[in-house]
């Protein structure tokens, strides 16, 4: 059995509690016009190309078996319909131009390079986390990773934007400690709009892990004109459940910017910011109306 | 009464800038360096002559009264005991080590390959006795020690000195506290009772402390590089005074703001250390109400010297740790931590008793030496690890001025004669380093007798003999190994370009590396690229730093050195990696001639590239209890990764993870690139933001434009 994934991060300290490993798993059944990952949203592997960094060194050229890496007069050019996303000129590239989105992975090959850092999550309080796009869409390559992990008693988390099967979260659930669960609306409409896809099923998702007693950790992207009339909504959602350890509220920025253009990707980014004032008066009215403890 | 601090804290700046001193009172400087060219005519003796120096100053240089402070210290004549130790440094120099010490110069000025020298300057004096026993207790020991019989010339000389010097502060206690009565009944009153006996509380503890530094410092000459155990020091006076209702907390409190002040505005070079927290001799955690107190009051003084050492052992309580951490958090970077566990045990491979292991307290920059007991010595010199590379490449020669400053080594055709070669080159730099620092502390006696810190050596004091001829119970020399990481890339470019892709030969590789990848750019990537560097948990490369730092504390500890003791070694780079790394060719890693090498223990910038936990994997490999002079990694955060009260958690991780995989000392800095580079350009908008730079901190907007660069470039890299 083999997940794709396309980054590993290390001393992720923003991905639930202490200092954890985050896995991030390809493929996303949502498309959020904030979206910080672009990169995750696909499920098949994607080769990203960043100008500024190349070189003309030409190395790709060499190696690219399908022609769709060329340079002329030091100047490179990708062809990405040729590409077939092997990741071979990656491995040459002099200037850390090209990055391939979306290695296929074993459990046996993932496992040790999440141990490595055991001792950090020990001393912290942290773990692993499986992160996304959706790692649930691969949930029994998760539920297998995740098992392993609890026989090395590592903490672990679960992030997920909660539109996946039932089925896909009773597979993890017995070996997840807590799920790092995203809301980004309350009515059904501004989801569709956001997302692209109605949020009954992850309200529904969200309700069932609830009523089992699992931890969760609601996560709220703030983005003005797109979610920002929803905050005393799903506050008032929230209150009603029992399992709740915290809320953060995530201010959103667009940072992701070069990596559309890296992909070759619509950039749907909104170009508003928000305000530390007005994220901070979300969270305030989160605070008021639920007695859940809120965070950045 | 005492005063107020925040209503002082101005008029307290100028003081060593501008003192106040009684002219009345003494001599002029003239008068008193034509005095004593006269003393040094009329004595053989130079423990004698500098007793007696420091006895002429005492009785009759002027001194200055600090009416606006609560702690007094001055006494004009600083300088003339260092130019003196000076003097005598270099006529021994001359008379015993002349081509010698040439050949040293050259070596270290020219070609940055490695370094000895005297070091009379890291000191642990046993401040524990003087607060204990005071002044006179001393002095009395020192009685009761003459009185032995048989005793030769020299130990007599050696009592008769000590027992000047100790008449000599005692005089100065004296002539303060006559001075400052007029304004300040209570500092008169403490500095008597220390004059005649020894501290009775907190107050009085403090003043003697102040006293003994400044004397000891600023006129005798020797840096002292630590007050000790802070916190162990001043306990039993906090204690007896809150308890018996003399002073109160908040008055300590106070107390401690001009104490700490004192020593920030004499500016101190290389600032003053102390140590809080740490295991004591029976192995129990001393941290206590104080240790808290003095971190607390240092941070909100804001300043960064003194700086402080911060001992861990599993015992230190984690809210004392983090209380520390979110000092360094909010910007204060001042302080060190240092991993009782591991200083203890690589003391004891020194052969250091247990016991006297546990009471180290870290000198100078992390340098582990026993309190009062040791004399340490740390400061003799080091070796530069990546020109050793460059060696092996020119076969034994200097790149820039042709000449023969290692071994030949010859023409090289495997990778294991390669590792040979460097080691070589490594061994006979070592040893070069080693013999200097040998043959020159064999005339300490004639150079740098220190009867002001011998007479707190018990050892010392029953022998009869100075702490800088081998009096004190160990009397150990240290040398640095400069830059493991550079070292490292070297020598997996190396392997990896040379003898397992095949990429060029040996010399045609000789030959990139002398052009300095002119015309090369290509390779040069390449090499740069490389996946084998040190920092990243990479198995291939932590293997050679392993066996190369395996190989260096070999060469060095426990050799006998030239005063009855051992060496030590260091693996970090203090400053001295900047200048040695303008001496050093274009190394293989893909690094030009010029470029900083690594600092400490800290990857190559910008190479470590998997972040802080892979780092910290990689640099705890490396076995450092056998580096009982130290290693210290500094790590960059960035203030996201350490925010709230999650983030602080996250830091309190990665510093107990470092210390339970067996690091030895870390420091931290938390900054945006974004913040230096403004602070660059802005220097004046910047004033405040301070850099941990090795051992000591400084403003970032007065470091060289190189040093700035090495931080951005190393900030860019933490995240």
């Amino acid at each position: 059995m083999k997940a794709r994934i396309f980054e590993i991060k290390r001393f992720a300290v923003h991905d639930g509690d202490g200092i954890r490993t985050t896995v991030f798993f390809k493929g996303c059944p949502l498309k959020c016009v904030w979206c910080h990952n672009p990169e995750g949203i696909g499920a098949h592997p994607q080769l990203a190309y960043y100008d500024n960094k190349c070189i003309g060194c030409g190395e790709c050229v060499r190696v690219c078996p399908t022609n769709a890496q060329n340079i002329a007069n030091g100047v490179h050019f990708f062809d990405r319909t040729g590409c077939l996303a092997c990741g071979k000129c990656t491995e040459s590239c002099l200037g850390d131009a090209l990055k391939l989105y979306g290695k296929e992975m074993t459990v046996a090959e993932l496992l040790p390079l999440l141990l490595e850092d055991q001792d950090f999550y020990e001393n912290s309080g942290g773990g692993v986390t499986l992160s996304g796009g959706e790692c649930l869409m691969q949930a029994d390559f998760c539920a297998e990773l995740l098992k392993q992990l609890k026989e090395y008693g590592i903490h672990t988390a679960v992030d997920t934007c909660g539109f996946v099967t039932k089925e896909a979260l009773d597979r993890v659930i017995p070996f997840t400690d807590i799920f790092l669960y995203d809301i980004k609306a309350r009515d059904e409409d501004v989801h569709i709009k956001c997302t692209g896809q109605s949020n009954k099923r992850i309200l529904e998702n969200l309700r069932y892990l609830d009523a089992l007693g699992k931890s969760i950790e609601i996560r709220i992207p703030y983005v003005p004109q797109w979610n920002d009339d929803q905050i005393e909504k799903i506050a008032h959602l929230l209150s009603d459940l029992k399992h709740i350890t915290k809320i953060r509220v995530l201010s959103y920025h667009n940072y992701a910017g070069s990596k559309y253009a890296s992909l070759d990707m619509e950039n749907t980014l909104p170009s508003l910011l928000p305000s530390d004032e007005e994220t901070e008066k979300a969270r305030q009215i989160l605070k008021d109306m639920t007695n859940f403890s809120v965070s950045t | 009464m005492l005063l107020h601090f925040d209503s002082q804290k101005n008029s307290l700046d100028g003081q060593f800038e501008m003192p106040h001193w009684i002219t009345d009172s003494g001599l002029s400087t003239d008068e008193l360096e034509s005095l004593v060219s006269e003393l040094e005519q009329a004595y053989a003796s130079k423990a004698i002559i500098k007793a007696k120096t420091l006895a002429l100053l005492a009785d009759k240089a002027q001194i200055a009264i600090d009416a606006d402070d609560i702690f007094q210290d001055k006494l004009m004549g600083s300088g003339i005991m260092k130019s003196q130790r000076k003097r005598w440094e270099n006529e021994a120099k001359e008379r015993y080590l002349a081509t010698e010490t040439a050949e040293m110069r050259r070596a270290w000025k020219e070609f940055g390959a490695y370094k000895g020298e005297a070091d009379y300057g890291h000191t642990s004096p046993n401040t524990r006795l003087l607060l204990s026993v005071g002044l006179t207790g001393l002095l009395e020991r020192v009685e009761i020690a003459s009185q032995k019989e048989g005793l030769s010339q020299k130990q007599k000389d050696f009592y008769e000195s000590c027992r000047i010097v100790l008449n000599a502060v005692i005089t100065v206690a004296g002539r303060l506290a006559e001075a400052i009565r007029p304004y300040n009944v209570e500092n008169s009153k403490a500095l008597l009772s220390i004059a005649s006996g020894k501290p009775q509380n907190s107050y009085e503890a403090m003043q003697l402390l102040i006293l003994y530094f400044f004397m000891h410092e600023y006129i005798g000459g020797t840096r002292v590089r630590t007050l000790g155990r802070l916190d162990v020091l001043l306990y039993p006076f906090y204690k007896n005074d809150t308890e018996n209702g003399v002073y109160t907390k908040a008055e300590i409190k106070e107390m401690l703001k001009f104490f700490l002040y004192k020593f920030w505005v004499a500016k101190v070079p290389f600032d003053l250390p102390f140590c809080l927290g740490g295991i004591d001799a029976d192995g129990n955690e001393v941290t206590n109400e104080i240790s808290y107190l003095i971190v607390e009051t240092y941070n909100e003084l804001n300043i960064y010297s003194p700086k402080i050492h911060i001992r861990v052992s599993e015992k230190t309580p984690a809210d004392f740790v983090k209380l520390v951490l979110s000092c360094i958090r909010g910007g204060n970077s001042s302080f060190v931590f240092v991993n009782d566990r591991i200083a203890i045990k690589s003391l004891m491979n020194v052969s250091i008793e247990e016991r006297d292991a546990r009471d180290y307290v870290p000198i100078g920059c992390y340098e582990p030496a026993v309190w009062g007991v040791e004399i340490g010595c740390t400061g003799n010199g080091g070796v530069n690890l990546p020109k050793a590379v460059e060696l092996v490449f020119n076969n034994g020669r200097d790149l820039k001025s042709g000449a023969l400053c290692g071994v030949e080594t010859g023409k090289i055709d495997s990778f294991e004669a390669f590792v040979s070669a460097v080691k070589k080159q490594i061994a006979y730099m070592t040893r070069r380093a080693m013999d200097y620092v040998c043959k020159i502390e064999r005339h300490y006696d004639e150079i740098n007798p220190d009867p002001l810190l011998s007479c707190q050596y018990e050892h010392s004091v029953a022998q009869g003999v100075d702490v800088y001829e081998g009096g004190a119970k160990y009397n150990n020399s240290s040398l640095y190994f400069y830059s493991i990481a550079s070292l490292t890339d070297a020598i997996c470019a190396v392997k990896k370009l040379i003898f397992e892709q095949k990429r060029y030969t040996f010399d045609e590789f000789g030959d990139i590396l002398r052009a300095n990848w002119q015309g090369h750019e290509r390779e040069r990537a390449i090499a740069l690229r490389l996946s084998e560097k040190y920092g990243n948990n990479n198995p291939t490369a932590d293997a050679i730093a392993v066996e190369f730092s395996d190989f260096c504390a070999a060469l060095i500890n426990n050799k006998p050195n030239g005063r009855d003791g051992v060496f030590k070694a260091a693996l970090f780079s203090v400053d001295h990696y900047l200048p040695i790394s303008k001496r050093t060719m274009a190394t293989p890693d893909g690094r030009l001639a010029g470029e900083p090498l690594s600092k400490n223990l800290c990857a190559v910038t910008a190479m470590d590239k998997h972040g802080v936990t892979a780092l910290i994997n990689s640099v705890t490999k490396m076995d450092h209890a056998k580096f009982p002079t130290g290693s210290v990694l500094d790590i960059v955060l960035h203030p996201s990764a350490v925010s709230g009260e999650d983030g602080l958690e996250a830091f309190y991780g990665i510093l107990m993870t470092y210390m339970r995989k067996g690091g030895f000392a870390m420091h931290g800095n938390v900054f945006l690139a974004e913040d230096l580079k403004k602070a660059q350009a802005e220097p004046e908008k910047y004033q405040n933001l301070q850099v941990r730079v090795c051992g000591w901190n400084a403003y970032f907007v007065n470091l060289s434009k190189v040093e700035q660069d090495a931080f951005i470039r190393q900030a860019e890299n933490s995240l």
